[in-house]
Formats: C-alpha cells, structure tokens, sequence
C-alpha cells in the first residue's frame, strides 16, 4: 500500500483512498494505478515525479475529476468525488479546479484574453481577466493568438485561464515539459507565487525531479504506486533550481 | 458563452469552403422542395379557384340528341345541384390567310351572361349581346396565335355549311385547362380553338332546336364520392335518346391530364429534395467528424476547465444550426425563385385565369425546419462520439486506427501487386468506412439524377421516334364528320400530291370487362398497312388478326385483359348494342389507349360492309404540293378534323422537348453541385487530416502533383465505385419517376441507349477530375515545411 500522509498542519484538502486504475486495452487489462492513498492540505505546493507510465498523469486526472479510478475513494475537503455524476463532476472542475497541461491546450483560433474569458465566463466569481493576465506578465500580449505567441507566453496564458476562475486547486501536468530552462524557471516562479501569495493548493507532476526542492513535499512514483516521500525542511527558490 | 460564440465564428469562418460546399446541397434540397411543392400548391389552388369560378361539372352525358325538357328533368335527382345542357360539335376553320384547315370544338352558351355549369371566363371583349345571332367567344389562346379579336369576323364550317361569325370576345374555360386538339397530346392552339355560340344560334346550326347532345352536371359534395352511380342513374333515364357516353370528371381529358401533372409534382417533390437532403446529411456528419476529432484537445480543455457536456453539445449543435438555418434560407429563397420560373413554364401548357407563383410561409418554414433537421443531425452524429469522451481520454491524442489487415490484403497474390500507394489508399478507404460510404453515396446519387435527365431526353426521342417513324407513319389523316363508303377513298387518293392513301374505320365505343369500363375508340387498319403499324414493346410489327381486337398494354391492363379474354364493346353509333370480341395481340404504344382491328373484321362487327370514318395519307413534302392539298381540302366540308405528323412532332418538340432541355439542364447543374461538394468535402477533409504525411512525402521528395495523384487515387475509386452503383439506382429512379407521371394519355418508356450510360460515365468523371482540381491546388500552395511542425 502506498501511503503518503501531510505533515503540514493546515486543513485536508484532498484525500485519496486505495485508489486504483486499470484501463482494458482489448484483451489485456493494464494496471496504471494501485493502492494509492494520499492526502494534500490547503496550501500545500505537491510535485509528483515519476518516468512516463507510472501513473502520475492518472493520479493528477483523478484529483481533477477528468476521470475516475477503477476502484477507491477521493473526497475533495468533505465532498466524496468519486460519488459524483458527471454533472457534479463539471461543477467540481469549472468551481474548484484550475488546470494547467503540458501542451497549454489554448483553442487556437481564440486570443490570449478570450482564452482566459473562456473558463471566466462559466463561474460565478472569477477573476478580473486583465488583471490576471497582467499578473502573468501577459497585459500587452492579451490579443494574440496562441500562433503568435511563444511557448513561455501561451503557458502562462494557460496559468492565468487556470487562476482566473480563482479555484482552490491549481493542478499542473508537466507545466514545463515544453519549455526552455529559462522560461520554465519564469513559469515555476509564477507557480510558487500562486502558492506562496494567493494561498492556491499546486499540484505539479513532473519527470523533471530537478524542480522537486520548491515543494513542501515530493512524492515518487513508480509502476502505478508511491514509491517514496520527500518532505522538504526548506523549500529552494525557482531561480535556483538547475535542470 | 460570448468567448464560445467568437470561438464557433472562427470555426465556421476556417471551415468557409467545405461549408460553402454543404451548404449549397443543402440549400439545393431545401429550393427544389420549395420550389416543387410550391408549384404543386400553385396548381392545385389555381385549379381548385378555376373550377369553383367556372362552376366545374362533376359529369358529363353526351346524347346522340334529347329534348331540352327531358335533360332538365336530370336536375330532379337527388344530389344534383346545378346542370346544363349543351350542343358540342366538331368543326373546321377556314381562316384568310391560313392555307390549313384549322380543327375546332363549338360549344353553346346561354344567350344571355348567367351562371352556368362550365362556364367561361372572359378575357378580352365581351360576352354575346342582343344584337346579332351569329356572335362567337374565341378561346384565347386560338385568338392570340391568329391575332383575332372582337370586332372581327371568321368562318367556320359547322353541319356542311360555312358560316360567317362575329367575334365579340375571347375566353377560357376550366373545363379546357389543358386544351387538345383531336388526336393531339399537347396543346396546339395554332390549329386547334374553342368556339362558343349562343345556345339559339347553335340549335339553329346543328338542326337542335329544343334539344341538345351533351349535359354537364354538378352534384352536391356529399355525392361526390358516388358519381359513378349517379352516372348510370342517368343513363337509364336518358336511354331512350341514345346515351352515348358518360364521363366523370375524373376521366375528363383536360382535368385528367392536370390531376395527374399535379399528383406527379408531389412524387416528384419528395423523391428529387429527398436525395439532396440525404447527401448534404452524410457529407456534414463527415465534416463534423473530422471537426470534433480535430477539436479533440479544445474539447478535452474545455471539459476540464468546467464545461458541461450539455454546453459543449449546444455549441457544436449551433455549428450545425448555422448551415441549417443559413441553407434553409437561401434555398426558401432560392425555392420561391425557381417555383415561380417553373409555374411560368407551366403556363406554356395550361391556361388559367390566375395561375402565379405565391409565397407559401408554411413551406418555407418546413423547407428551414428539414435543412435544420439535417444539419443538425449531421452534426450531433458526427460529434457525438468525441463529445461523450472524458475529458482526460479527450486530451489523449487519438489511438491510431486498428491496424487489423483489410480483407482484400488476404487476397495475397492480388496484395503482392499493388505499390505502396496503392496500399495506403486502400486500407485509408477501408479504415474510413463511413466517410467512404458516405462519398460512394453522394456519387451514387448524383449519377442517379444524372441517368434520370438523361433517360427523360432518351426516351422523349425514342417516344417520337417510335411514334410518329414507326407506329403513326401517316403525313396528314383526315377524319370525316359522318362515315362514308369506298368513294371517300378514291377521292382521298385523288386529292393533289397524295402518293399513298389507307382507310381508317374509328368506332368509338365503351368497353367492358366484368367490372372494368372505359371508353375508348377501335380503329380499324387494313391488313399489312403503311401508314399505321401497331408494334410490340421491341419495336416489332405486330400482325392484326383476321379476328380479334389488338389492344395497347395500359388498356388492357386497365380492363384486366390478356390475350385470348374476350371484350364487350359497345359502339356509340347505330343501334348500340353489346358486341363481343376477343383479344389476340397486345401492343405498345406510347400515346393513348389504341385499340386496333383488321378493318373489315371491325366493318362486319359494327354491321357495315365498307364503312370508312377517315383517310390517312403519305403526301409529296414540297410547300407547292401541299398548298394545293390544303387549298382543296378546305372545299370539302365532309371533314371533321385534320390532323398532321409534321405539326405534332413540331408541336412536341417546341413545347414538352424544349421544356425538357431545360429541366435535364438543371438536373445535370444539380448532380454536379452534389458530386463536386461531396468530392471536394472528402478530399479536402482527408487532406487536412494528413497535412503531415503530404509534408513527410514532400521530404522524401515526392511532388506536389504524385501526392495529389494519391489522393486522386482515393476519390477516383470512391466515385467510381459509387457511379457504378449510381448506374442502376439511376435506372430504379427512372423507372419510379416514369411511373409517377404515366398516363393514359401520354407514357414515356425508359430508354436507356448505351450513349446514355457512356454521357453519364463521362460527366462523372468530369466532375470528379474538376473537384479534385481544387484539391490539388489546396496541396500546391500548402505550407508543407509549416505542417511538418503541426502538433495535432
């Protein structure tokens, strides 16, 4: 069993419990996750690293409510999401959830700032749009479109979308795996601040293990299960991490 | 959902040309659904307004002569509301300057303007006044073509005598909406016109004082249902006076032929837009299947960032709404256009007081409501499958296609032969199957419509071919008012420029077989006759039999008779009486329902040794020649009616050919329109979809032009495949839309001569080698270096 339990002393964010994922590729049934309990506290910067395959991208899928486990239980603070219908479901993602992919995943043929109005104008308090986007570095930028922008700009145009609706939960799968040294660290930097500043709980997964040291805590996994836990005394500054 | 909104705008706008392809076969659907059924309200309104205006008569009696106070008692009967009695009469014209006879029908009025059952509508002038007896009505369309009008005088030979007439008006008449001539299928109004007399005048003329020879009837609407009864009710009063014949309505030739025009039109106007519709559906549901695959990720971002399944839907649903909403305008619009053009055309064949293209909001509304209906079913099934993704399988990239080999790769030693770009458009046709269904059907659609205009223009030819080269071979026949004797043959032979003259026998009767009545006419032909040669379906001679009657297929069938059954027939001349006879050849014949018998078996029959009703003649063609033949057959007022080859083949050609073309024109217009948007929908969606392998093939340094051939390849075996299929479909479809406007008067055959099948085949290829022209250009100015770097 793969435990991996808070020592922050806030209050429980997320808590999951013998969660497990099996996929069924035709005949074959493949076993991405197993076993896997963990608990997250508000405010709580999480990296999870592990090679391609060891089910971080599943584990991060099902804290988002993107899709859920074969077997186990998640509860977002009281709320048990994995008893959840679809409805609940989208509720849960557009209210709670900010997210952040790889590949950005902006709609190309919206600009910077209808990219971000996109996930604003489905909640009920989200934030001023410009003044995230300023926020994110991106207040000239804001009429571009994904095409004419730079890797760097079009994930902090997915930063912002993602704390524009302003959720409790900010998860982010590999957020600088397309991305230079220098702009990663720019965008890791822009992470640490959610987190640090707005009070944001950052998920981060990740097989870069380098950016491990700015979370409160590292989790590794491994063949579906977490292999290991790291809690980091100090945390280190972006700017200093090496990759 | 204003961010959405703008999203869409940009898709529909990225989209523009396959949209623009969609839409156009949307719209086409929706215009010739409008159209058509517009069309068919136009005339079944116009013609439902006409009857009641004119007072249409639910039957007629027709009376060798009976008193007017006994016809009256007629109006005794139960269910009868309104009748009329009349005198009709066949008659000549002798107009100045016309060096024909001219065919007419005399009619009587009443004296004096008061409603009457068929009655006319005025068109110029006015009705008869009480200055002078000999006052006529001219049907309008015999007055225009001759340029006559009230105040003019013409000359009519009525009963053997020429007579003077004054016009004081011209007219129509419900009853003659379809006006033809004896013998005649389309209206000819240059040889053939209506003329009313004043009730007094006729029976002055015809010898029928106090009395008349025809009594049209109206019944109430109750006994709508029960003409037929109603019919032999008054028969049996009537018999002492020789009933002749009856006709319902139904049976009258003009309402017959506009009832089945109509009834046509409404087949028609379900099959044509139906295809249409059903073509624009499968092509949409390809682009919105590509569309949400394409749109994948954004959907998989979208329902991670909170979008519900229900918001996604809607907006790809508005994607479809858009084409819906925008092809069900323009093809209202489109439609209200085209009906008023096809109206227009209609007017060429039938006269009404007001036949005019209205505006039909309720049909527009369904023509917007089927486009939306298509659209949007197109849409929601071809996104449906990526919208029921959760959004992390969403975000995957797509798995590749099963890689499982297609049945032809076990065909190895066939497999072994084919190149690897013969391998790669094989299994991408196999892997694709329902865009590839999808594009076979579009083919095979568009080369149905293509085979069904070409097979109408074919068989038009073929019928006249057959008609008038073949069965009718006669220049000029000439029918006698009364029957004559073996004298009217050698006159006949006499008359200038005759090379060839056969005598005809028609005796008009009512034939009956158990239950099954219709009237007809036996047309008795010598024995190996030139100029009339009854034939089987292969064209053959068919030999009259020294006994028997040879009769055309549709009667038939209408009689329930095969060779060998025996018919009553019974002539409406001499004593009437029930006479049988048997069957012994069964014809084909494209016009009418003829009736054929060796002449003296029918003369012996009818009790007559050598009864003659009409001549028909082979006459020398020079104009000199037969000015003279027509200058003398103006002298001999024993005719009733002429009737020439040369003026119904022309007659046909200037109006059901020439409307034709342009019907066939647009037919070909319209399956262009659905192999080109089909074709280049297909390509263009397959060619977005492998911007990297054309990019990949442009590295390994294949040209522009041998990756276009590839995807030729693609769209020259879909369409291929579905023009083959579209060959016989196209053959069904034809034999559907032949059935749908068959008649008694007038059948087209499908005739499909091996050019036709080779004009279709090489459209088809045209319009698929023009679609695939743009696709080809697409490939030429695409940015390949750019679509390397493409991250779908």
């Amino acid at each position: 069993m793969s435990t991996a339990t808070s020592t922050h002393s806030a209050a429980t964010t997320l808590r999951l419990k013998d969660v497990g994922k099996t996929y069924q590729m035709g005949e074959v049934a493949v076993e991405v996750l197993r076993g896997i309990n963990l608990e997250v506290k508000e405010a709580e910067l999480l990296v999870m690293v592990g090679p391609s395959g060891s089910g971080k991208s599943t584990i991060l899928n099902i804290i988002g409510g993107m899709d859920s486990p074969s077997v186990g239980r998640v509860w977002y603070r009281d709320e048990e999401i994995t008893a959840d219908d679809n409805r609940a479901l989208t509720r849960y993602r557009r209210d709670k959830v900010g997210f952040v992919f790889q590949f950005y995943n902006l709609v190309p043929n919206l600009t910077a700032k209808e990219n971000v109005m996109v996930a604003t104008e489905i909640v009920r308090n989200p934030l001023d749009v410009d003044e995230v986007l300023d926020m994110v570095g991106l207040g000239e930028r804001k009429d571009h479109f994904p095409s004419q922008m730079s890797g760097g700009e079009q994930q902090r145009v997915a930063i912002a979308r993602a704390l524009a609706t302003n959720p409790e939960l900010v998860l982010c799968d590999e957020p600088t795996g397309a991305l230079d040294f220098e702009t990663g660290k720019r965008v890791l930097r822009l992470l640490v601040d959610v987190n640090n500043n707005l009070g944001k709980t950052v998920l981060i997964i990740t097989h870069n293990t380098a950016i491990a040291p700015i979370a409160h805590r590292v989790l590794h996994l491994r063949s579906g299960e977490i292999v290991e836990v790291e809690v980091n005394a100090t945390r280190a500054a972006p700017e200093e991490v090496v990759w | 959902m204003k961010t959405l909104d703008r999203k869409l705008r940009r898709d529909l706008r990225g989209a523009l040309g396959r949209i623009l392809a969609i839409l156009s076969i949307i719209a086409i659907g929706v215009a010739g659904y409008v159209e058509m059924r517009s069309c068919y309200n136009n005339l079944s309104s116009a013609k439902d307004r006409y009857y009641a205006q004119c007072r249409m008569a639910d039957f007629s009696v027709e009376v060798k002569k009976a008193p007017l106070s006994d016809l009256a008692a007629i109006a005794r009967m139960p269910d009868v509301v309104e009748l009329r009695p009349r005198i009709v009469f066949f008659a000549t014209v002798d107009l100045e300057g016309e060096p024909e006879l001219l065919n007419a029908q005399v009619l009587s009025l009443p004296d004096e303007r008061k409603a009457a059952v068929n009655d006319i509508v005025l068109k110029r002038g006015s009705y008869f006044s009480a200055s002078r007896d000999n006052e006529v009505i001219v049907s309008d369309a015999f007055a225009r073509q001759h340029r006559l009008g009230p105040g003019q005088w013409i000359h009519l030979i009525m009963n053997n005598r020429r007579q003077e007439l004054f016009i004081v008006g011209t007219a129509i008449s419900s009853e003659f909406v379809y006006l033809v001539g004896p013998g005649a299928i389309t209206p000819d109004p240059k040889h053939f016109g209506v003329f009313y007399l004043k009730q007094r005048y006729a029976e002055e003329v015809f010898n029928f004082e106090g009395a008349a020879n025809q009594v049209v009837v109206r019944v109430s609407p109750e006994a709508q249902e029960h003409v037929d009864g109603l019919m032999r009710r008054v028969e049996t009063l009537l018999a002492d006076y020789g009933v002749m014949s009856t006709t319902a309505r139904k049976n009258q030739a003009s309402n017959r032929f506009i009832s089945e025009e109509i009834e046509g039109l409404n087949t028609f106007s379900r099959i044509m837009p139906t295809i249409f519709l059903v073509v624009a559906a499968l092509v949409l549901n390809v682009l919105m299947t590509r569309m949400a695959e394409q749109q994948r990720t954004v959907i998989g971002t979208l329902k991670a960032i909170g979008y519900g399944d229900g918001q996604l839907f809607w907006h790809f649903i508005k994607f479809g709404l858009f084409i819906g909403v925008i092809g069900g305008v323009v093809g209202s619009i489109l439609g209200y256009f085209l009906a008023g053009w096809l109206t227009g055309i209609y007017t060429k064949f039938y006269e009404f007081p007001d036949l005019s293209n209205r505006l039909y909001p309720g049909l527009m509304l369904e023509g917007l409501a089927i486009s939306v209906t298509c659209a949007v079913g197109g849409t929601i099934y071809g996104a449906r499958s990526v919208l029921k993704l959760n959004p992390a399988s969403a975000m995957r990239p797509k798995p590749p296609a099963q890689g499982k080999q297609i049945f032809i790769e076990r065909v190895a030693w066939l497999w072994r032969q084919l190149g690897s770009g013969w391998r790669t458009v094989l299994r991408g046709l196999f892997r694709n199957r329902f865009r590839t269904v999808a594009g076979m059907t579009a083919a095979a659609l568009g080369t149905a419509i293509l085979v069904t205009g070409l097979m109408m223009r074919e068989s038009m030819d073929y019928l006249i071919e057959f008609q008038f080269n073949r069965i009718q071979r006669s220049d000029i026949e000439l029918h006698f008012k009364d029957e004559r004797g073996i004298d009217a043959l050698s006159e006949a032979k006499n008359l200038p420029g005759v090379d060839h003259a056969e005598p005809i026998l028609e005796v008009v009767c009512t034939f009956t077989n158990g239950p099954y009545r219709r009237r007809g006419a036996v047309t008795g032909l010598l024995r190996g006759a030139r100029l009339t040669i009854p034939r089987d379906e292969t064209g053959a001679p068919v030999r009259l039999a020294p006994v028997g009657l040879t009769m055309t297929r549709m009667l038939a069938d209408i009689l329930h008779l095969r060779v060998g059954d025996e018919v009553t027939i019974r002539p409406i001349r001499g004593e009437r009486r029930d006479l049988v006879a048997p069957i012994s050849a069964i014809t084909d014949t494209f016009l009418g329902l003829s009736v054929y018998a060796d002449f003296h078996y029918l003369n012996s029959l009818v009790g007559e040794e050598y009864a003659v009703s009409g001549v028909q003649l082979a006459t020398d063609k020079s104009p000199s020649v037969q000015r003279a033949l027509h200058k003398e057959l103006k002298d001999l007022p024993a005719i009733q009616a002429v009737a020439s080859r040369a003026h119904m083949i022309q007659n046909l050609n200037e109006t059901v050919i020439d409307t034709q073309k342009t019907f066939i024109g647009v037919l070909i217009a319209f399956a262009g329109i659905i192999f080109f948007g089909s074709v280049l929908n297909n390509s263009l969606i397959s060619l977005a979809e492998r911007q990297r392998e054309v990019a990949t093939f442009r590295v390994l340094g294949y040209t522009p032009w041998q990756i276009g051939g590839l995807f030729f390849r693609e769209t020259a075996v879909v369409n291929a495949a579905g023009t083959l299929l579209g060959l016989p479909l196209g053959y069904v479809l034809s034999l559907g839309i032949t059935e749908a406007y068959n008649n008694e008067l007038f059948r087209i055959a499908v005739h499909t001569p091996p050019r036709l099948w080779a004009i279709t085949l090489a459209l088809a290829v045209a319009f698929t080698i023009i679609a695939h022209g743009f696709v080809q250009w697409a490939i030429l100015k695409m940015d390949w270096l750019d679509a390397l770097k493409v991250k779908e």
